[in-house]
Order: C-alpha cells, then sequence, then structure tokens
C-alpha cells in the first residue's frame, strides 16, 4: 500500500503537508467563527502557541453549525460574511484554513476560499455532500460518523475517488456507545490508514456527551490530554481540537471546546510523543504481526 | 484432440475482477455467474490471482474481523496469488493433468499471462463424453 501524503494550502500561504513519517500538524480554532474580531483573536494566539512549539498548523472555523441540537442555538454568520472572514484571515496570517459545509450548494464557495474542505460527521456517507467536496479540487478532511464502523469509511472514500479526490485525511471523533456517549476505538486509526490516506484525531468532539444535556451537548474536557497521548501514541498525522479563549462563553460546542489557556501544554506533549513514536518507528521500524493473518 | 478454447468458459461467463474490488461484490459475481472462483487481474487484464469458496471457507475459520469488515476488504488482499494455470496453446490434457492434480475444479488459462478464459470441469467433461460417443 502507498501511503498518500497530503498538502494543504494553495496561492501565498504557508502549505502543510500532513502524511506518514512527517511531523504531526494541529488543526484548531473556535468551533463557529463567532466575529470577524474574535476570529483573528484566535489566530493571532494559537500561532503563537504553535510557533513557540514549533508545529504547522491550519485554522478551523465553521461559518454555518447546521448539526446544533436546538432551534434556538446559535447558526453561524452565514455562507458570505463567514467566508469573508476567513479570506481575510488567510491574507492576514498566511494560514490555511479548513471549514465544513453542510448543504452540497455551499461545496463550491467554501473551496474558492478554503485550503481544506471538512466534511461532517454526521454528512460522512451523503454522496452529495461527498461529491461537492470533492468538486472543488481542495484537499478533503473527512470525519468518521459516530454510527460508521472504521473500515466502512473506505465507501466514503470511493465516493470521493469517483468524483476525482484523491487529497483525503480522514478523522475519528469517537464513535456512539448506547445514547449520548462516544468512545474512541484506537484501532480505528490503522484500520482507517489502510486506506493509504493520512489520519487525523478529534480530541475535542470525542469528549462529547452529543445531546446529553436536553437540548444540547455536554462533553468531559478532562479527558483531552488522555486521548491525544494516547492517538499520538497510537500513529496520527494530525491533530484537530477546537480551543477557545472563553469556553463558558462560546457560540458552539461550549461544553467541548478547549480553554486556550491548556493548549501549549497538549500540543507539547502531543509533538514530543509524536517524535517518540517516529524515532520508534525508525530504530525497530514498522509493525509486522498482520502480515501473519 | 480437444482444444481448450473450445472447451473454456470466455471471460464474460465467469467473475472476472481487479484487485481494489470489495469481497462482496466478488461474492456476488461468484454467485451469479454460479462459479466458485474469481479470478483477480490488473489493468492489463495480467491474472495476479484467485479467490475462490474454499480460501473463502478457511478465511471465515481463521479470520479474526467482524464479517462487515471482512466484507469491505479489497479482495486482492484475500487472493491466492501465483495460481494454478495453463497457458491456451496447451494441450487439454496438461490442463486436466494439473486440475486432477490439484483436486480443483477450475483453471484459470492464459495467454503469455494474460487471462483469457477458464477451464471448468463440466463443460470439460461433457466435450469428453460427446467425443467419447462419436467414436463409438
Amino acid at each position: 500500500m502507498i501511503k498518500k501524503t497530503i498538502e494543504v494550502g494553495y496561492g501565498s500561504v504557508k502549505k502543510v503537508t500532513i502524511g506518514a513519517n512527517l511531523p504531526l500538524v494541529f488543526i484548531g480554532g473556535p468551533c463557529a467563527i463567532e466575529s470577524r474580531e474574535h476570529a483573528f483573536k484566535m489566530a493571532q494566539e494559537i500561532s503563537v502557541i504553535c510557533d513557540k512549539i514549533g508545529i504547522e498548523w491550519i485554522y478551523k472555523s465553521c461559518y454555518d453549525k447546521d448539526c446544533r441540537s436546538s432551534p434556538d442555538s446559535f447558526h453561524g454568520v452565514g455562507l458570505d460574511e463567514g467566508l469573508k472572514i476567513l479570506s481575510d484571515l488567510r491574507d492576514e496570517f498566511g494560514l490555511p484554513v479548513v471549514s465544513d459545509f453542510s448543504d452540497s450548494q455551499w461545496g463550491a464557495a467554501t473551496g474558492e476560499v478554503c485550503d481544506l474542505v471538512q466534511v461532517p460527521a454526521y454528512l460522512c456517507r451523503q454522496t452529495s455532500i461527498l461529491r461537492s467536496a470533492a468538486k472543488t479540487g481542495r484537499p478533503v478532511l473527512l470525519k468518521k460518523g459516530q454510527f460508521m464502523s472504521p473500515w466502512n469509511m473506505k465507501n466514503s472514500v470511493r465516493k470521493l475517488e469517483a468524483h476525482g479526490c484523491n487529497q483525503i485525511i480522514l478523522a475519528d471523533r469517537g464513535t456512539f456507545f448506547g445514547y449520548n456517549m462516544l468512545v474512541n476505538d484506537m484501532t480505528c486509526f490503522p484500520i482507517m490508514a489502510g486506506t493509504g490516506y493520512p489520519v487525523c484525531f478529534d480530541a475535542g468532539h470525542s469528549i462529547q456527551l452529543p445531546t446529553s444535556m436536553g437540548n444540547i451537548s455536554g462533553g468531559q474536557r478532562e479527558f483531552i490530554p488522555h486521548l491525544v497521548r494516547s492517538a499520538t501514541a497510537n500513529g496520527i498525522n494530525a491533530l484537530f481540537i477546537e480551543v477557545h479563549d472563553n469556553p463558558k462563553k462560546a457560540l458552539s460546542d461550549a461544553n467541548t471546546v478547549l480553554d486556550i489557556k491548556y493548549l501549549e501544554n497538549i500540543l507539547f506533549q502531543a509533538k514530543k510523543v509524536h517524535e517518540l513514536r517516529l524515532e520508534l518507528l525508525h530504530e525497530l521500524g514498522e509493525d509486522k504481526i498482520h502480515l501473519d493473518n | 484432440m480437444i482444444e481448450i478454447k473450445t472447451v473454456m468458459l470466455p471471460l464474460h461467463s465467469f467473475p472476472v475482477v481487479k484487485g481494489d474490488v470489495i469481497l462482496k461484490i466478488v461474492l456476488e459475481q461468484m454467485n451469479a455467474k454460479r462459479l466458485g472462483i474469481a479470478c483477480v487481474v490488473d489493468n492489463k487484464s495480467n491474472l495476479l490471482g484467485i479467490i475462490t469458496d474454499g480460501d473463502i471457507r478457511r478465511k471465515l475459520l481463521s479470520y479474526q474481523k467482524p464479517i462487515s469488515a471482512f466484507f469491505v476488504d479489497d479482495c486482492i488482499n484475500h487472493m491466492i496469488d501465483h495460481p494454478s494455470k495453463v497457458e491456451l496453446n496447451e494441450s487439454l490434457n496438461i490442463g486436466l493433468d494439473l486440475m486432477k492434480l490439484k483436486g480443483i475444479w477450475d483453471l484459470p488459462v492464459t495467454q503469455k499471462g494474460v487471462l483469457v478464459g477458464l477451464l471448468h470441469l463440466h463443460p470439460v467433461v461433457e466435450a469428453l463424453i460427446k467425443k467419447e460417443n462419436k467414436i463409438n
């Protein structure tokens, strides 16, 4: 199997390469674009942390949150305003950006601006969304649905490929364990990596307790560092965490976004664990147990 | 003297798949063509391997993954590579001897590595019986 490397970034922004045996890449930002000022403030603060640690990163924030639990929840700043903010942020910081889209008609506009387009977990098997994502010509961050087995993600990969996309990153964000509860099956990383594409761990959403609070989701943020260390040691190529400077006031995913004050510590550990894993890989080579099967 | 090309199954009448076809589809094709074998080929139709009912049975008894994971595996990961085969210009007896020796019912027919047909025991036996009847 050929392991693919994905390059994210077009135009003048910094190119970020994600793939086997490469340094860990961070994908992060506030779950939703709350305002231009807030988006720029977060980009500035995360940049400082990533520069200090020496980790390349992609700014993530969404313009429309179509999967909120309640009709009263903040839905987002909308397509036009959101993409304008992301476009200006790219120019200002020279950073690649990613947003998801939940309507196939938004794919083209999203791909015009974003360096990486994200397929939401709940929509990971929707042919129209996958087709639209592929047609952007941008690399695609494909989240594994909480209801999907890691091996069945190959069907979604094949749909993207059928529409001309061969730049894919597969992400795990937990798997439903009964109602209102997620667990992380760490075997999903080698299984999804079996497609040949890089894999990513979404730590923030993995600790989510979906709609556990009646009309909003809860979360167990305290487990983020534990899961990050586990997933990084397991062998991931990118780490995804939504961060906020004031989680209690966050307009989306207030119970799961990581307070930015903890980000440096977590990224530092993730980078170290990743480097140790690569060191061991270099010293001992790939695991070979699967060859006995 | 019966020639292989007169008794072999033509390409469209037995399962021929690429290596990235998932096992579920391969099994469906084997059902549809009512044969216990599928031939795996590359983009130039070179024979890469075979998947047979027996291979699937053995896999099911040893495979430690859920059946849904088994179904979605690329068939190339489960094929028998370097399968027994016979060249198109060989005599039918060579093919039959090989089938007897290996205890198999189906034998891919190739021409310089390219899959061109399949020897299946039933039509071969039928042709031999017809020939025998004519002689008598």
